[in-house]
């Protein structure tokens, strides 16, 4: 028997998911947070999860986690003492940014925050042309004063970004081993970490991996110690590209841990699109403070190489200028500020808004009793009957509805001359169509019809608001897979190892030589068979994806198409340029195919493939799940133990199913049923069923 | 009531629709467009509008274009009256037909769902050039005649049908016409976007529901305006404040003569009177504003003090409690055919500026000091000996944001009624024969108070060798500082100096043409902004931290803020930051 483990590290809880490799069964477990040395969480949840399944370390495959290390410490601005080493002029490229301000008219705004300030800003002479010829070489004399510097001031780690280094990384590796010989401390080159143009993204790329570097790398170090005292395998670390990489891998380029998390959501959302037989699915993962959404097509998610750290709270759609950028491929999530724990107000116009605050863990909603004053979203769901006083949070919390009642009577109801029921159905309808809207971002804004979709909903609200998006987008479908609450955690153990290369090479479609582009791309494939190597992954699990970055020759921004031939030749080129008009015509509704198409960048994407995995959470081999009724939304329908539905079990709405960790609104005109791998299917009833 | 309160839910939802339309715009503007004005620097505004012309919605983009393009929509709805259907297009760019100024050219779709009109998608955008006798269109003339193109409301497409021969004419009068055809393709594109955003809200909840909604998001702002303006106190304020120049050699002593913009700001319950009496006359060169131009320099001020979080969605509704009042002919209130193209962001920045000036005599915490106040724009054109191409460059380069009440200012970063971003070093090498030496930030340039000013930026370009162009300037803030609020000092001022091959450096005036020998220099310091209160109230931590940081040195600590042993405040700081 063979076991995978994921391990996501949460803010609050480190959830645990096991899947037995054979049977596709699953399991959960989970221990409080250890913020301040993550390790101890992570081996108590482990041991709990081993003990309570019987596992030995020696039947663990593969081990597997996603840590919020590298996000907190940008978000909590507590990185390493790092410097930056720029072309002699260009100090301040990292606080020029685009210069752009993130809001039009606040007037008490901040200025965007620096990771490295001014006073670890550092230059050297030094001069590339953009066609990357040398106009001024290095400045040799300059590199022992600048180590000296740099050990005084006892730096921590060091990026280097020198203008053009895109073209010719030859003065950034001069300095860069002069650094390291002199110097204990890891040094990112941006040519290494991101070769690609425009200086303020690609410096602030680099800077970023300096910052984080050092204590991902101790972070790494004693998670390891602590799986190696459970005699487990060495532990996988979930990219934000959706892939897992080794912990060495993660130290040389930092800034592919940061979307960690959430990642893994998406990617266990594509193990259940596989399985389902859904390979067009939109997922919906909603937790306590944020919402969540995603496109897979066809099986597959998609990336987005825009990024912004810590960028506020808006839609990941634009870049707001207030975070800073990351130029990896990261899976494109659109983010919304509404949870659970979002507070519902009325501005001062009578107008009703829900967030962007949120209540959180602590006081957490009216109803909890722990506090909280505010009302919430789950206050509104628990008003009209989605939740259920007694069930919520699996009973072991004493539910307040009196004070709930009073809270939106007092700030809603009130001045929006509305009853509670009504404010409260208000505050829902509000915040689901904040959450369509995100989920519009990945579907309409990028040319897919949400009708073509269907919906998958986890986190531990999501099932609650699933039905009601579904209906707002005219979807007609939506799958519940089973542990909703540590589902993410699925998608650790069923992820490929993976890392992505980029080569910036500015070619016409017209002009190019594909020989030029064959062996950039071969290039690229040595380097990722050697990352493959050092995991050891056999020859037969290995697979290399091509893909390229294409535009129009003057604009700026560039839409991203495979270039699957084996070859690239000729022939390619012209299949990628046809390609692209296509891309951009579903994208932006028009081409301009009499124009010649610009290549500005190759990526490849080198995999080790993990063996598929299925899920499974046996259903109850019979029985009566019913187990009560109540009023939703005005209308009597009955409450159902979700453990309790045997496979085929169907129950139209109204009516609600519970578990422990979630709880799944089924509104009337739709038709929920359990399949035979524990999923819970929805289905819109056409008029008059 | 009004009919929304009984349906709040389904308000805020159209309300936010309307709001993501415009965001959405300009998505598929900046990811589409050619040229660099456009796609990296975002010199553009996108917007929603009612059937009357009245804005319901602004993208997130420019605050100079809040206030005037309300008029451009309506210059298309007064000269189509009822004649506007589906399929149709309208294009125009004429600041005396509801423009700005010519480069800017505004895109009038309007929406239709199952023939009902729903209104409009409007988008602005700043075309790099629009003919005239100096590349980028930016040249110090006495008349609009010589400012490039003139386009009235006309129609470019009618039910879908191309104009070909008003396309034709357009290409054949501006430079680089390929990237400007590009341009305008995105233009339509994304106005296409937003109409059919709106007709998928009116499919969802009717056409004339949708209607009521888009009236009652106006109306909704109108209300949060006033509500805000109520809670704050009455009073007046006057300030004055003098420009540059025109562009225009005709003072006595052979100089761009300065001329003064006056304002008096009454507020009185929940309204307010921005009244320029005093202003002078209109001046020979491009430094007259339409009215809807200083118009929208003073909404961008106010709506910032009003309402600083920025919680107020910005349409129309915002400046219904707001008047304001220009002498005809002034240079605030201007009469054809008097030039404009450097008013149109030169004096929206000023008066944008002196609202909080005005303000600051009844309402200290709720104002900044002057920013940077200009665009700072360079424009360089010619033929790359790279390629033999023509080519127009034109950039802004920031300076200052002013400081406030409780917190500095911001080093360079865009302010005011601009939000424009800077092209980056790499793409614009790539893309124009020059090389920039240094883009930094100019220490000292911040005026001292007790919150700081923010410092500007110093720049220097140099054209490639065989690169010969044709540049032109246009700024603001060259003689006249940027003023500092409540003992605040002022910020440094800015200076533009061209040095060709042989070393002879010459200073250039704040606006006009002038030319640039292959291997020459040009280098540009952006003005600081204003520090608010008296510098000698200022923490002498932060002064410490300034000095570790470079955004201060010893000798301007010691000047500025009279400070005897600068050293030992470095030295802390130092000590701290270990």
């Amino acid at each position: 028997m063979t076991w995978r483990i994921g391990v996501d590290i949460g803010g609050t809880f480190t959830d645990v998911a096991l899947v037995d490799d054979t049977t596709g069964n699953i399991g959960v477990a989970k221990a409080p947070t250890t913020p301040s040395d993550f390790a101890q969480g992570v081996l108590t949840a482990l041991s709990q999860a081993m003990e309570r399944y019987s596992i030995k370390p020696k039947d663990v495959g593969l081990l597997s986690h996603a840590t919020t290390v590298v996000t907190n410490a940008i978000l909590e601005e507590k990185g390493s003492r790092a410097a930056v080493i720029m072309t002699r002029g260009f100090r301040d490229v990292l606080e020029l940014r685009r210069s752009a301000r993130p809001d039009l008219y606040d007037l008490f705004q901040d200025a965007p925050a620096t990771l490295i300030p001014r006073r670890r800003r550092f230059e050297i002479t030094e001069r590339l042309s953009s066609d990357g010829s040398v106009i001024t070489d290095l400045a040799q004399n300059e590199i022992d004063e600048l180590i000296a510097v740099l050990k005084a001031d006892r730096v921590e780690a060091v990026a280097v970004s020198l203008l053009f280094s895109f073209v010719n990384p030859s003065h950034e590796r001069e300095l860069g081993k002069k650094l390291s010989e002199a110097l204990d401390v890891p040094i990112y080159l941006s040519s290494e970490v991101l070769p690609e143009i425009r200086e303020f993204e690609r410096t602030s790329t680099t800077a970023i991996c300096a910052y984080v570097g050092p204590i991902l790398a101790s972070y790494l170090k004693r998670l390891e110690q602590a799986t190696e005292s459970l005699g487990l395998p060495r532990m996988y670390v979930m990219g934000s590209n959706g892939g897992v990489f080794e912990a060495s891998e993660g130290v040389a380029m930092p800034a592919m841990a940061v979307e960690s998390g959430p990642a893994a959501g998406v990617v266990a959302a594509s193990l259940a699109a596989r399985q389902a037989e859904r390979p067009n699915l939109l997922t919906f993962d909603m937790g306590g403070t944020t919402a969540k959404a995603s496109l897979i097509r066809d099986g597959v998610y998609e990336t987005t190489p825009e990024y912004e750290v810590a960028g506020g709270a808006s839609a990941n759609r634009w870049m707001n200028g207030s975070g800073h950028p990351i130029r990896v491929p990261v899976i494109d999530l659109a983010e919304v500020s509404a949870g659970g724990g979002s507070i519902a107000w009325v501005d001062a116009a009578g107008g009703i808004r829900v967030g962007p605050k949120s209540a959180g863990a602590e006081p957490g909603p009216v109803c909890y009793g722990r506090g909280g004053t505010e009302p919430t979203v789950t206050d509104c769901n628990l008003i009209l009957g989605n939740l259920d006083a007694n069930s919520l949070l699996g009973g072991e919390m004493q539910i307040n509805f009196a004070e709930a009642e009073a809270a939106i009577n007092e700030k809603l109801a009130k001045p929006l001359g509305l009853t509670v029921e009504g404010a409260a159905a208000a505050v829902i309808d509000v915040v689901n169509h904040a959450m369509a809207e995100a989920l519009k971002i990945v579907s309409v804004e990028r040319g897919h019809d949400p009708r073509d979709f269907t919906l998958a909903a986890f986190g531990g609200a999501g099932p609650l608001h699933a039905a009601a998006l579904a209906e707002e987008l005219g979807m007609t479908e939506v799958i519940c897979p089973p542990i909703p609450g540590a589902f993410s955690a699925l998608g650790l153990v069923g992820s490929d190892l993976k890392r992505d290369y980029v080569r910036t090479v500015y070619l016409r479609s017209d002009l190019a030589e594909p020989q030029i582009i064959e062996a950039a791309y071969q290039e690229m494939e040595a380097e990722g068979a050697a990352m493959l190597d050092r995991a050891g992954m056999p020859p037969d699990r290995r697979q290399f994806e091509r893909s390229l970055d294409a535009r129009y020759a003057r604009q700026s921004y560039e839409l991203n198409v495979s270039a699957s031939k084996e070859k690239f030749d000729a022939a390619a080129l012209a299949e990628v340029s046809e390609a692209f008009h296509t891309r951009h015509k579903q994208t932006y509704g028009h081409d301009n195919r009499t124009e010649p198409v610009q290549i500005v960048s190759l990526r490849l994407s080198a995999i080790g493939k993990i063996p598929s995995l299925a899920i499974r959470q046996s259903p109850a081999s019979s029985g009566d799940p019913i187990k009560g009724t109540r009023l939703m939304r005005g209308m009597n329908g009955p409450v159902l133990d979700r453990a309790k539905m045997p496979s085929g079990y169907t129950v139209e709405g109204p009516a609600a199913i519970e578990s422990i960790e979630s709880t799944i609104s089924v509104p009337k005109g739709w038709q929920a049923g359990m399949d035979g791998d524990g999923f819970i299917r929805l289905l819109r009833l056409e008029e008059g069923q | 009531m009004s009919s929304y309160i009984q349906d709040p839910a389904t308000f805020e939802i159209v309300k936010n629709s309307l709001y993501k339309i415009a965001e959405e715009m300009r998505v598929v503007l900046a990811k589409t467009a050619y040229s660099p004005i456009l796609k990296s620097a975002g010199d553009y505004s996108c917007g929603i509008f009612d059937c009357a012309g009245d804005m319901v919605a602004q993208g997130p983009d420019l605050p100079i274009h809040l206030g005037s393009m309300p008029d451009a929509v309506r210059a298309v709805v007064k000269a189509f009256d009822k004649d506007v259907h589906e399929g149709d297009v309208f294009i125009h760019n004429d600041p005396y037909f509801g423009g700005s100024h010519l480069p800017d050219v505004n895109i009038v779709r309007p929406a239709f769902y199952e023939g009902v009109h729903l209104g409009f998608a409007c988008l602005r955008a700043h075309w790099p050039d629009i003919g005239s006798a100096t590349p980028g269109s930016y040249g110090a003339v006495t008349e609009i005649y010589g400012e490039g193109l003139r386009l009235p409301p006309v129609r470019l497409y009618s039910k879908g049908e191309l104009n070909q021969a008003l396309e034709d004419v357009i290409l054949a009068n501006v430079r680089t016409p390929d990237e400007r055809k590009g341009d305008l393709g995105s233009q339509l594109a994304a106005t296409l976007r937003a109409c059919d955003r709106l007709a998928s809200l009116a499919e969802k909840y009717g056409s004339q529901r949708l209607i009521a909604y888009m009236a009652e998001v106006i109306n909704y702002s109108d209300r949060l305006m006033r509500a805000a303006l109520s809670e704050l106190p009455d009073g007046e304020g006057y300030f004055e404040d003098f420009c540059d120049g025109d562009g225009i050699v005709d003072g006595p002593n052979g100089e761009d003569a300065p001329f003064w913009v006056r304002m008096k700001v009454t507020k009185s319950e929940d309204s307010i009177v921005v009244d320029f009496e005093g202003s002078d006359p209109q001046v020979p060169g491009p430094m007259n504003a339409a009215l809807s131009v200083s118009a929208s320099g003073v909404f961008c001020g106010l709506k910032t003090a009003i309402d600083p979080n920025s919680l107020i969605p910005p349409n129309s509704g915002c400046w219904r409690a707001i008047t304001v009042k220009a002498p005809k002919g002034s240079v605030v209130n201007c009469e054809f055919p008097a030039p404009v193209v450097y008013s149109n962001h030169e004096m929206s920045h000023r008066t944008a500026d002196m609202v909080m000036g005005a303000l600051s005599q009844f309402m200290p915490d709720q104002v900044m000091a002057c920013s940077q106040g200009t665009s700072a724009v360079l424009t360089l054109g010619g033929v790359d000996p790279r390629t033999g191409n023509r080519y127009v460059s034109y950039e802004t380069i920031k300076g200052g944001f002013g400081a406030r009440p409780n917190k500095d200012g911001i080093n360079v970063i865009a302010s005011g009624i601009s939000n424009t971003m800077n092209t980056p070093v790499e793409v614009l090498e790539m893309a124009f024969p020059v090389r920039v030496e240094h883009y930094e930030i100019q220490p000292d340039s911040g005026g001292a108070g007790k919150f700081r000013g923010g410092n500007g930026a110093r720049r220097r370009w140099r054209m490639l060798e065989g690169a010969a162009a044709t540049g032109a300037l246009c700024m603001e803030r060259m003689t006249s500082p940027p003023f500092g609020l409540m003992g605040g000092d002022p910020g440094i001022t800015a200076s533009v100096t061209v040095t060709p091959p042989d070393g002879r450096a010459q200073t250039l005036p704040s606006k006009g043409a002038f030319s640039v020998p292959p291997g020459a220099i040009i280098d540009m310091t952006t003005p600081g902004s204003g520090g608010y209160g008296f510098a000698a109230e200022r923490d002498r931590a932060a002064i410490g931290r300034d000095l570790l940081d470079g955004y201060l040195t010893e000798e301007a600590a010691r000047k500025f803020y009279a400070i005897e042993d600068p050293e030992v405040l470095l030295k802390v700081a130092k000590e701290e930051d270990q």
